[in-house]
């Protein structure tokens, strides 16, 4: 059948603008940026505790959010907090995506003992639940921001390396990538400048939701207490901290534990999109 | 009031106005042949025949099958009554138009239920589709085959047993024969005369190639940029063209201006029969013995080849036969298992690492997929003169050498339309001076006058730049044109070979003269005598 006619067809598609949905999302995730570059200046000393104040309701004189039980004040620490969401999950992502790109094409385009290796690999991380296997490594290396980074960066690279790996194998039967070998190209030049910029609307999509797992997985290791030294300020922290004064100060915990989710969302649907949009707009047919 | 009218009043995509308006009749037991090349409309035409327009494409206009009107535009509901019970489709590719998850059974039987508006018992299925297969001429333990099991040309004939199981009134054959080699091509195309004959079934017929019809369908409708420019019976169209359109399109096409050679007695094809074995030259590639086999399944059997500098050595084959496998041997693409293969005198170790790009380069079939999607055509061409140690301002003659547009440069693949790109692939095979082209099924997804052009360029390339060229092809009229030696290959092995003219024109094996008579018989319509 004629392939002009699915052309126009998706021509038609993708003049389309863009839906309401991704819009709000855009500016949710603008407005939580803004957030990480500005907070500081906005509140300079949002985890300073003032104990005289503590426990003081929402709608307080001073205080929108209220404060917690040591009178940190709710809207300082939620908006110092989202440095530590957004900063973390993102390295995440791009770290795991680096390595997915490296050890997947490496894997799909090699094949033989190589792709073995990293297959066998990642089977073997896929296998650790992640979760439990941040818990042990923090409880026995001490913990930390960027030692859970990293960890999260390695549990996190199985997905990505499988998806470029597949990708990879999928492009390499087709005939540009035998006419690319026939100009006795160089293997690096053919995996990276040939068959790379062909999957990469999967890796990036497939980054956009580890974005989103990555800010669910930095929260709950903070409310388990294994992420993010006490005192800091953190979405998940402050779950845990304000737990006990659940019933003082709802908003200490709803407003974090809301924006979780929203936030997680809002990445998810908008890498969703993207992907949508690449894989209409590109050559992965 | 019997038979199918059909009148169109425009179709309209999300770019205007696609197909001016047309009508026309089938009787019944009557058929129509819609001719054009891609993006005349044609396709577009019988999809709103079945109200599945892509989104955004609108049709306006009316269908009468029997008496019974059902408009164009219409619910989705009321053109479930129309498909399959009024109208079925038949398409092009039998690779991907059956569900490969399905048994061959019950894709014939999905219609049957419908039809009868009541469930029927396992047994009474089972006998229709024995009875829809039979049709067909496939045995009934076809119905428990998966498609992937079958050959391209059963698959096509259990899609037309489920094109056919509810009884439609008009059967629509979008490109039936299209994917499938020579020998199926008839016989598919004579199996959907029958079948029309016997049921008093009207069929609409698309094609892009005129020569395929003749013989076959009653009338010809020949269409241009959304607009008929000709139409009357076949016989009459295509022995006495008015529209120059048309005229091109015959002339174009191989076989058809083939017999036009015979009979006037005109200049044949490019190919310079008299230089055949091209005396005295010393072989550029000569391959022995040489033996593939993937698996427990032997796909080339001791092939023995040899090209001359300078020549085009055609090789020709029925799908399966091999010829594909020999040409990626040769290029080092595929490892052959045993056998040599020399170069210039020089053996080559099996695979791509003992060969340069300045021995050898290859065209592919498909120019949709040969070329890389995300790389703007200059930047194809530019990687492919980095390789030669040319400098990357030749893009410029390159593209000019291959007939295309300077600013074709700046365009991506999707920007090009298929003979474009089948061209662009041709320049990159030729930025490193290779001394040899493969082509392999290069012309064969092209329409027929693309196709003629392409080969015209590679005739001219010949000429020009004394390269060899060795084209890999299923359809003999093609290789007849521009080939000056012809190597028939069967199941993995060579049946015949020598210069054009002697294979094709007088060939010695049975096998050959079965394939020369299967492609005759394509062109006339005719069965042949003898």
């Amino acid at each position: 059948m004629t392939a002009s006619l699915g052309a126009v067809g998706v021509g038609f598609r993708s003049g389309r603008r863009m839906p309401a949905s991704i819009v709000v999302c855009l500016v949710l995730l603008a407005v939580v940026l803004l957030a990480v570059l500005f907070g500081p200046l906005l509140f300079p000393d949002a985890t300073k505790q003032d104990i005289l104040s503590s426990l003081m309701p929402a709608g307080s004189p001073g205080h929108p959010l209220g404060t917690d039980e040591l009178g940190r004040d709710i809207l300082a620490l939620t908006v110092a907090g989202a440095a530590s969401a957004l900063v973390g999950p993102v390295c995440v992502a791009v770290g795991s995506m680096l390595l997915g790109i490296l050890l997947g094409t490496l894997a799909g385009y090699e094949r033989g003992p190589l792709d073995f290796a990293i297959s066998r690999w990642t089977d073997l991380l896929l296998a650790l639940p992640v979760l439990l296997a941040a818990i042990v490594v923090s409880g026995v290396f001490g913990g930390g921001y960027w030692t859970t980074v990293a960890l999260l960066v390695l549990l996190f690279s199985p997905s990505d390396i499988r998806i470029v790996r597949a990708g990879v194998l999928e492009q390499s039967a087709r005939p540009y990538i035998e006419a690319a070998q026939m100009l006795s190209l160089s293997r690096w030049r053919v995996m990276f400048r040939h068959i790379l910029p062909n999957v990469s609307s999967l890796v990036i999509t497939n980054a956009m939701l580890n974005v989103a797992f990555a800010l669910v997985a930095f929260s709950s290791l903070s409310f388990l207490g294994v992420g993010v030294p006490p005192g800091t300020a953190d979405w998940g922290r402050q779950l845990t901290d304000s737990r006990a004064i659940m019933f003082d100060n709802p908003a200490a915990v709803i407003v974090p534990a809301l924006l979780i989710i929203v936030v997680a969302c809002a990445v998810n649907l908008v890498g969703d999109w993207l992907g949508q949009r690449m894989t209409r707009s590109g050559g992965l047919a | 009031m019997t038979g199918i009218e059909v009148a169109i009043d425009g179709i309209a995509g999300p770019a205007g106005p696609m197909v001016e308006a047309l009508a026309f009749a089938i009787e019944p037991g009557a058929s129509l042949a819609l001719i054009g090349e891609s993006g005349s409309g044609k396709t577009l035409t019988a999809k709103s025949l079945v109200g599945l327009l892509p989104p955004g494409f609108g049709a306006r206009g009316v269908l009468r099958v029997d008496g019974r009107e059902h408009p164009l535009v219409s619910t989705d509901a009321s053109w479930r009554r129309v498909r399959g019970r009024e109208v079925s489709l038949l398409l092009q590719d039998p690779f991907t138009s059956l569900s490969p998850v399905h048994r061959c059974g019950p894709q014939i039987a999905w219609t049957l239920e419908a039809k009868a508006g009541r469930r029927l018992s396992k047994r009474e299925l089972d006998e229709a589709v024995a009875t829809r297969l039979a049709e067909v001429n496939l045995p009934a333990r076809v119905a428990r085959a998966y498609p992937h099991e079958l050959s391209g040309g059963m698959r096509q004939r259990v899609a037309i047993a489920a094109a056919i199981a509810s009884d439609p009134r008009l059967l629509i054959a979008d490109e039936p024969t299209t994917a499938l080699d020579a020998s199926n091509q008839a016989e598919i195309l004579d199996l959907l005369r029958e079948l029309q004959h016997e049921r008093g079934m009207a069929m609409l017929l698309i094609s892009h190639d005129l020569g395929l019809v003749r013989g076959r369908t009653d009338e010809v409708l020949v269409m241009r940029h959304g607009e008929v420019v000709e139409r009357g019976s076949t016989a009459t169209v295509l022995s006495a063209p008015e529209h120059a359109y048309t005229r091109a399109l015959i002339a174009a096409d191989p076989a058809l201006a083939l017999e036009a050679d015979h009979t006037g007695d005109t200049a044949r094809g490019l190919g310079h029969d008299d230089g055949a074995d091209a005396g005295g030259r010393a072989p550029l590639v000569a391959a022995s013995g040489v033996v593939k086999r993937f698996g427990l399944r032997t796909v080339l059997d001791g092939v023995d080849l040899s090209i001359a500098p300078g020549q085009i050595a055609g090789v020709v084959g029925e799908s399966g036969s091999g010829k594909s496998t020999l040409a990626r041997c040769i290029a080092g693409l595929e490892r052959e298992d045993d056998g040599t293969i020399a170069f210039d005198g020089r053996p080559l170790a099996p695979g791509r690492r003992s060969r340069t790009p300045e021995q050898m380069q290859i065209v592919f079939q498909d120019p949709y997929s040969s070329l890389n999607p995300m790389m703007s055509i200059g930047a194809i061409l530019r990687e492919a003169l980095a390789v030669g140690g040319r400098r990357p301002d030749e893009v410029r003659a390159l593209l000019e050498l291959v007939g295309l547009p300077v600013d074709a440069a700046v365009k991506r693949p999707a920007q090009l339309s298929g003979g474009q790109r089948q061209r662009v692939a041709i320049a990159r095979a030729l930025a490193p001076r290779p001394r040899l082209l493969i082509c392999d099924e290069s012309v064969s997804a092209l329409d027929v006058q693309v196709q003629a052009q392409i080969l015209d360029l590679l005739g001219r390339l010949r000429d020009e730049l004394d390269i060899a060229i060795l084209f890999i092809s299923h359809d003999l009229a093609v290789v007849r044109r521009i080939a000056d030696t012809v190597t028939v290959v069967w199941q993995g092995r060579v049946v015949e070979h020598g210069t054009c003219a002697q294979v094709l024109d007088d060939p010695a094996e049975d096998y050959t003269r079965l394939l020369v008579a299967a492609a005759h018989r394509d062109s006339t319509g005719r069965t042949p005598v003898g």
